[in-house]
């Protein structure tokens, strides 16, 4: 196992340091003391194990493809932002924007997200055992949303195909979010990830599901009230 | 871009406030390199008022700290004049009429501009960075109960001394302001506030915030109702800090389009535009989490 300590040194020092280990065949890396620096262990695209022991700031995990890394503390914006396979998990809070546009992997939130949230995930799993903010799941398209508490306001605006879960309240539904009862499916599918990420977290079937209603995916200039309303 | 920083110690004895506002202004450096500035609530002066009056720009500041002095010379009950670099500062007594005062020092010279009044307020603010400021005001050593602090990347307006920030609201003793965005509706609201015969001292829009809180204060609201009323009449950008003698607040926007982070702890209440300001100024075992969308807070002590 590889360490490596922070302190005072530079991030660009940081990350080079994270990828001279790689070099060396490391698969697991602890890094000491990240104080909430920006940019940390971006563009990794080996299966590796990485742990920030301690806060992270923006874009933490951004670009990757294949690892998985946990942070000990919170997060800033950007978290995981367009991951394409991997792990990220959070045990503190996340900023905003956090996993937005990822293509495939896990990214599990232990604390709150803050807004917008998993915006135009393109796959993948956004698992938040906490609150999430305004605007999560934007323009969705494929991929799950689980949010154990509550979620804020505008929630799963213009979704394409992402399938959204919350455990709590919904402050209020985004343009064109519908509520529908979970498949037996998609609650097998909650009490099984879960149960492996939050194990005290609701069960599957208390969550209600948020799709799409489907109307602004072709435009019909007879629903131009719809339109009216969504812009 | 800009960064801003809130630090309120709860214990009421004065904290080594001056060093952890700066220190945590350092970190947020690279987000505003155009100037830096803190508004610090240091000890009260038994009912006096603290009057903080910008010089000028740089040409000849100790003639016009001379002239200033001249002047002071010849009014009632203002004392402990000093200045440094481009600022004088001096107590007057709390009877006085401070706006007359104001504007009469005002009117001396067309340079000077009173930065800030109050019992315990002290605004000191320059072009240049956080070190910068360190250098020429020592502001570390200053002691306090809490404090603000500002990085400005100018995004529309002049750089120099009096668009810095922060903003203390002109006329309105101890209440001072920070802000990162931008207030879209500002030239709507300078014009209404104008026609009531309010001025600007900048072009910054910043300045309405202070002017706008200012306002709902001495509607009689508290500083929480102030802040939730911004959301409503205040459009854009902006994560904002406001202080008052015994109080800090924040308001996020209703898009959470600029950052704000913040954390509390059983000795003190840090906010910050990121966790690498509080992280690398306050040592210890805390968590941070970002605002949420139109979240109001206010820590009275």
């Amino acid at each position: 196992m590889a360490e490596i300590t922070c302190g005072s040194r530079s991030t660009r020092e940081i990350n080079a340091d994270i990828r001279k280990a790689l070099a060396a065949g490391e698969r697991e890396i602890i890094v000491r003391e990240p104080g909430a620096r920006h940019n940390l262990g971006v563009g990794i695209l080996e299966p590796v194990r990485i742990r920030f022991a301690g806060s992270v700031g923006y874009y933490c995990a951004g670009l990757i493809d294949g690892p998985s890394i946990e942070i000990t503390g919170s997060a800033g914006w950007g978290l995981a932002e367009s991951m394409m396979s991997g792990e990220v998990v959070v045990r503190g809070s996340s900023g905003n924007g956090a996993a937005a546009a990822i293509r495939g992997g896990t990214v599990v939130i232990h604390g709150d997200a803050a807004a917008r949230l998993g915006v135009s995930i393109k796959g993948g799993t956004v698992l938040v055992a906490g609150s999430c903010g305004y605007m999560a799941g934007f323009m969705g398209q494929k991929g799950r949303l689980v949010v154990c508490g509550d979620a804020g306001d505008a929630f799963a605006d213009s979704l394409y195909e992402t399938a959204c879960f919350v455990g709590g309240r919904i402050q209020g539904l985004g343009t064109d979010a519908v509520v529908e009862a979970p498949t037996p499916e998609d609650i097998a599918w909650l009490d099984s990830t879960l149960a492996e990420y939050f194990p005290g977290a609701p069960r599957g079937k208390q969550f209600q599901k948020v799709v799409a209603g489907r109307k602004l995916w072709n435009f019909d200039k007879r629903e131009w009230k719809v339109w009216q309303e969504a812009l | 871009m800009c960064g801003i920083v809130g630090f309120f110690a709860k214990s009421r004895e004065p904290a080594e406030l001056g060093r952890t506002v700066l220190g945590m202004l350092r970190a947020l450096g690279c987000r505003g390199p155009d100037s830096a500035g803190v508004a610090l609530f240091g000890a009260p002066h038994d009912g006096s008022f603290a009057l903080r009056v910008k010089l000028g720009e740089g040409a000849d500041l100790e003639g016009k700290a001379r002239k200033l002095a001249r002047f002071l010379e010849a009014e009632q009950r203002c004392s402990h004049f000093s200045s440094t670099a481009a600022y004088a500062r001096f107590l007057a007594a709390g009877d006085r009429d401070l706006d007359r005062l104001a504007s009469a020092i005002e009117s001396l010279d067309r340079d000077f501009e009173v930065v800030s009044i109050g019992h315990r307020l002290e605004i000191i603010k320059q072009t240049g960075s956080p070190e910068n400021l360190e250098k020429t005001y020592c502001v570390s050593e200053i002691r306090g109960t809490h404090g603000l602090g500002h990085t400005r990347l100018s995004t529309e307006s002049r750089v120099d001394l009096s668009h810095s920030q922060p903003f203390w609201s002109h006329g309105f003793p101890d209440l001072a302001i920070v802000h990162n965005g931008h207030i879209t509706n500002y030239h709507q609201l300078r014009r209404r506030y104008q026609q009531r015969g309010i001025r600007f001292y900048t072009e910054n829009d910043s300045e309405v915030v202070a002017i706008y809180l200012a306002e709902q204060l001495r509607k009689g609201a508290g500083l929480h109702q102030a802040l939730e009323r911004m959301l409503h009449d205040l459009d854009g950008s902006y994560s904002c800090l406001a202080a008052t003698e015994h109080q800090l607040g924040f308001v996020k926007d209703p898009f959470a389009l600029k950052p704000l982070v913040m954390t509390e702890t059983d000795d003190f209440v840090a906010v910050a535009t990121e966790e690498i300001a509080i992280r690398s100024a306050l040592p210890g075992t805390y968590s941070v989490r970002e605002a949420q969308v139109k979240e109001v807070r206010v820590w009275p002590r």
